[in-house]
């Protein structure tokens, strides 16, 4: 059962195509777990297309200064009967499992469309490994895979944080968070994610590095870009 | 040339009152989308013309604060409702949140564009509307859903099993493939090449029954 949504503002945002590519990936991913998100979200979309749609016309009315003119809407209209079809997107088949430590992981179709995108795996501190998901842009997005017992130096985020399980389950101060659970934190949040008996497979999403808070883990600091990159 | 009579509809339409253009209903719109569908029309893609692109205008104008982007916003969009509206179904959603969803991506890639950023995500991949992969299945289960089940029971039994039980789930159960895949535990692509191949066979069977 699924404990923690991306918030409705969130969702809206993701709708409207107002967030960062990287930070709709997760989401994207987190609704392809989620069948409540899901319905959410079909109808936060039939809500937001009434509004531009529907309301949009009366709105503008006097808002935007000129309607197109008839001439050149008949133009545009003949231009497009007349044009030869786009080209068919056909994609390619979606990366469907990752193994890792000899375990397979199945990937949401959102994460698994993207599945050419995902880098090498890397080791860090703690047993945890990362690969990068090489999305253009400022934001990162990794897959971050942590043995049963391992955890991440108490740290916070100088941005926003979201976390995404895609299988397993961690805790951290707050809470214990399992399969399909998303997390956002901001900068008020310090945390220290740790798995105890099982593994955990996540989808992490920064905006900006890490900054590690206590005790010898402050000396990762420089090197916080580890999972920022 | 056909254009004399159009331009006679689109006056008309064009000279009703806002409010009466709200009065276009969910079905009407459908219909709509399944004549360019099926057989190209270009008086019912007039008139989703004169109901869409004026609101896209205003609100790509909006958005982009840009005459110029905002009209390249409006003739992507209806230009991909003119050619690809075989891919709307509506069992997804409605007319209007579908028409809604190609916009969304143009813009979206029109923004991600104006950054200058070499090889890119695009919105297709995160919300995939226009791909064609995606509703080769919801294509070949609006034509069989003409067919009625009864005609097609005995066709049906004489699948393999492993075919029937994908089939049952999805058409007569009205699971999405993904959920098959998981209960039954095999790959996606596995489910949707048993479909594609059951498909086929029935196909078969019924053409040469016919």
């Amino acid at each position: 059962m699924i404990k923690f949504h991306p918030t409705e503002e969130l969702l809206v945002k993701y709708v409207q195509g107002e967030l960062d590519a990287s930070l709709c990936l997760v989401i994207g991913t987190h609704i392809d777990m989620c069948p409540v998100c899901a319905n959410t979200v079909k109808d936060i979309e039939e809500q937001v297309a009434r509004s531009v749609f529907i309301n949009e016309l009366q709105g503008s009315a006097s808002a935007t200064p000129a309607q197109l003119p008839e001439a050149e809407m008949n133009m545009m209209l003949e231009q497009i009967i007349s044009s030869h079809a786009p080209e068919k997107i056909v994609r390619e088949p979606a990366l469907e499992e990752i193994t890792l430590e000899g375990k397979q992981f199945k990937l949401p179709p959102t994460l698994g469309r993207l599945g050419s995108r995902l880098g090498h795996w890397s080791k860090v501190p703690g047993s945890v490994w990362r690969a990068p998901v090489n999305l253009s842009g400022h934001d990162k997005i990794n897959l971050i895979y942590m043995a049963a017992g391992a955890s991440v130096p108490e740290h916070t985020h100088r941005g926003s944080e979201a976390t995404l399980v895609l299988n397993g389950s961690f805790a951290d101060e707050f809470d214990c968070y399992e399969d399909g659970d998303f997390i956002f934190l901001d900068q008020q949040h310090k945390h220290t994610p740790q798995t105890a008996q099982e593994d955990c497979l996540t989808l992490a999403w920064l905006n900006e590095p890490l900054q590690f808070t206590s005790g010898v883990a402050r000396l990762l600091n420089p090197f916080s870009n580890l999972f920022f990159r | 040339m056909h254009v004399m009579p159009e331009k006679r509809v689109k006056r008309e339409y064009m000279s009703t009152s806002p409010k009466s253009t709200q009065e276009i209903t969910t079905e009407h719109l459908s219909k709509l989308l399944a004549e360019v569908a099926s057989s190209r029309s270009r008086r019912a893609f007039s008139e989703l013309f004169k109901h869409f692109a004026p609101r896209l205008q205003a609100f790509a104008t909006r958005q982009f604060g840009n005459e110029q982007t905002a009209m390249d916003l409006v003739q992507d969009t209806m230009t991909n409702v003119w050619h690809k509206a075989h891919l709307f179904s509506p069992e997804k959603g409605s007319p209007t949140t579908w028409i809604f969803t190609i916009a969304r991506n143009i813009r979206f890639d029109i923004l991600r564009k104006n950054k200058h950023r070499q090889n890119d995500v695009s919105a297709e991949d995160l919300w995939p509307v226009l791909s064609e992969e995606m509703s080769d299945s919801d294509e070949e289960f609006a034509l069989d859903q003409n067919i009625l089940l009864q005609e097609i029971g005995e066709f049906y039994r004489q699948l393999p099993d492993a075919q029937r039980i994908v089939i049952e789930q999805i058409y007569i159960q009205g699971k999405s493939q993904q959920e098959v895949s998981d209960e039954l535990d095999i790959p996606l692509g596995t489910v949707k090449s048993r479909t594609r191949l059951a498909l086929q066979k029935l196909k078969e069977m019924i053409t040469a029954h016919d």
